[in-house]
Parts: C-alpha cells; structure tokens; sequence
C-alpha cells in the first residue's frame, strides 16, 4: 500500500546490492565514467551501464557527456524520499506494533 | 501481514514549498476495541510496548514526554501533547523533538501521531498515522550524507522485500 511512487522507485532501484555499490562509488566519486566504475568491481561495462540506467531512471543519477566520456554523478533530489529518519520511524511503528500484537495477547489471551 | 506505508504529498523536486510525509500502519489485532483502546491510552501498558511516557494522562491538553538516543544538540527528549481523545475511535498526540542543526536521525520534528480504531468482524482494526515529516528543503543535505545513507537504505530495502 505505498502511496508514494517515487519512495518506492527509489526503494527498488537501490534493492539491489550491486546496483546500491554502484550508486556509492558514484556518490563518493563526485563525477565518475563507466569504466572508471568497471575497473576492479568485478562485473562487466555492460553491467555497470544496465544498472546506471535503472539508477538514472530512479532520478539517483545524471549523466553528463564530455568528448567521447560520459560522467555519471548523484543527483541529489534523488535521494529526497530516502531520508534516513523517515526510515528509523518506518521500522519505529512497524516494531512498535509487533510488541503491541504481543502485549494484546498477554492481557487478553 | 504488516502493513506499513510511506505516505507523501510530494508531487515533484519543487523546493520552494514544504512536503509533508507520513507513516501509515493499519492492522487488524483479534481483540476488542475496548482491549486495545486500554492499551494504547495506558501508560503503563504504552511503556511495554511503544515508549514509557513521562507524565501522561489520556487526557487533551496533558503534557508527557517520552526519552530517546540524544542526538547532537537535542537531548533525546520528546514533548508531547494529547490533541484528540475519543474513546474507543481516536487517540492522538503532539509528537515534538530535534534540532534544527541536526541532520537524519534527531532533526527537528514537529509532527502528529493518530490512533484510529475501527471494529471489524475478526476484531478491531488500528491504524497509526505519524503525520508531518516535513523532508529537508536543502540539498545539501543529501550530497552530505556521504556513507551513512547505506545502512538507511539497506533498511528500505528489506521494507521492499516485504511490500512486494
């Protein structure tokens, strides 16, 4: 029931632990190319340019073409419905009303 | 089972205007509304399984306080007030704390919790709203985040896993 699209876009997009490295290096990088991000990951150019396309398409990312390079960099407004308190109330409540399921049974059996 | 959602009314990146996001849970518990009501408003009972409130009264206009992690700037506490209490429909409370120089976990808050029961046939339903988390309107806030994000997101995206 997310109401919300664009959270969970984002939510599916960084789902993937490969994708989520990738989305880091970019952000740690500042602006980084496809091959700079291919050397040493482990995985293929192809790979990494599939997931920088889901990222892009998460609004995570922006390209930027220079000469035959095309610089990858974080789009900041990306991250906007991830913001890290949103995440520490979700799991809040949703613990909250695990113990509270609990504590029903146990004054009401 | 557990139904939980991010709610916004963020329509585009405009950063002019505030968004405001809330926290829906709605479940069904198999007990009377008068077994939950009792739960929620007692503050024993909230102690076990919320937060132990400090000086409450299910009673509008009482102040109470609940005690959290500091951080930064912000002593952890947060100041609440009970707004609405309709017994056995509606309970809901001020929910207050942070700082504005805080950034993620303990930044300033000023938002709304509200319990609404409904009787159904199987027992009562409860949804909790936490209304009026106004996202940051900085951006750079975000390219600040630097690692800490990581563990925010791996968070969501077991939350993900589950809504799927």
């Amino acid at each position: 029931m997310i109401e919300a699209t664009p959270v969970s876009a984002v939510m599916r997009a960084l789902a993937d632990p490969t994708r989520r490295a990738v989305f880091e290096r970019v952000v740690s990088a500042e602006e980084i190319t496809v091959a700079e991000l291919t050397r040493g990951s482990g995985v293929t150019q192809g790979a990494i340019s599939q997931h920088l396309r889901s990222l892009k398409q998460a609004g995570l990312v922006i390209e930027r073409p220079e000469g035959r390079n095309v610089y990858y960099r974080a789009q900041p407004d990306g991250l906007l419905p991830l913001v890290d308190w949103m995440t520490h109330y979700s799991a809040f409540w949703r613990d909250n009303f695990d113990r509270l399921r609990a504590v029903l049974k146990d004054i009401d059996p | 089972m557990n139904n939980i959602a991010v709610k916004s009314d963020m329509q585009s990146a405009d950063t002019t205007s505030p968004n405001s996001t809330s926290i829906v849970i709605d479940e069904v518990f198999p007990h009377r509304a008068e077994v939950l009501w009792k739960a929620i408003t007692n503050g024993d009972l909230m102690g076990r399984w919320m937060m132990k409130p400090a000086g409450f009264e299910p009673v509008v206009g009482n102040r109470f306080t609940f005690r959290t992690a500091p951080a930064g700037a912000w002593d952890g506490t947060i100041r609440c007030e009970v707004l609405e209490v309709a017994p056995l429909e509606r309970f809901a409370f001020a929910w207050r704390g942070g700082d504005e120089a805080n950034v993620g976990y303990g930044s300033k808050l000023d938002t709304v919790v509200t319990f609404t029961l409904h009787r159904v046939q199987t027992g009562t339903r409860l949804r909790m709203e936490h209304s009026g988390f106004v996202l940051p309107k900085n951006d750079t806030a975000y390219t600040n985040m630097g690692k800490g994000w990581v563990k925010c997101v791996e968070t969501l995206g077991s939350v993900a896993g589950e809504q799927s």
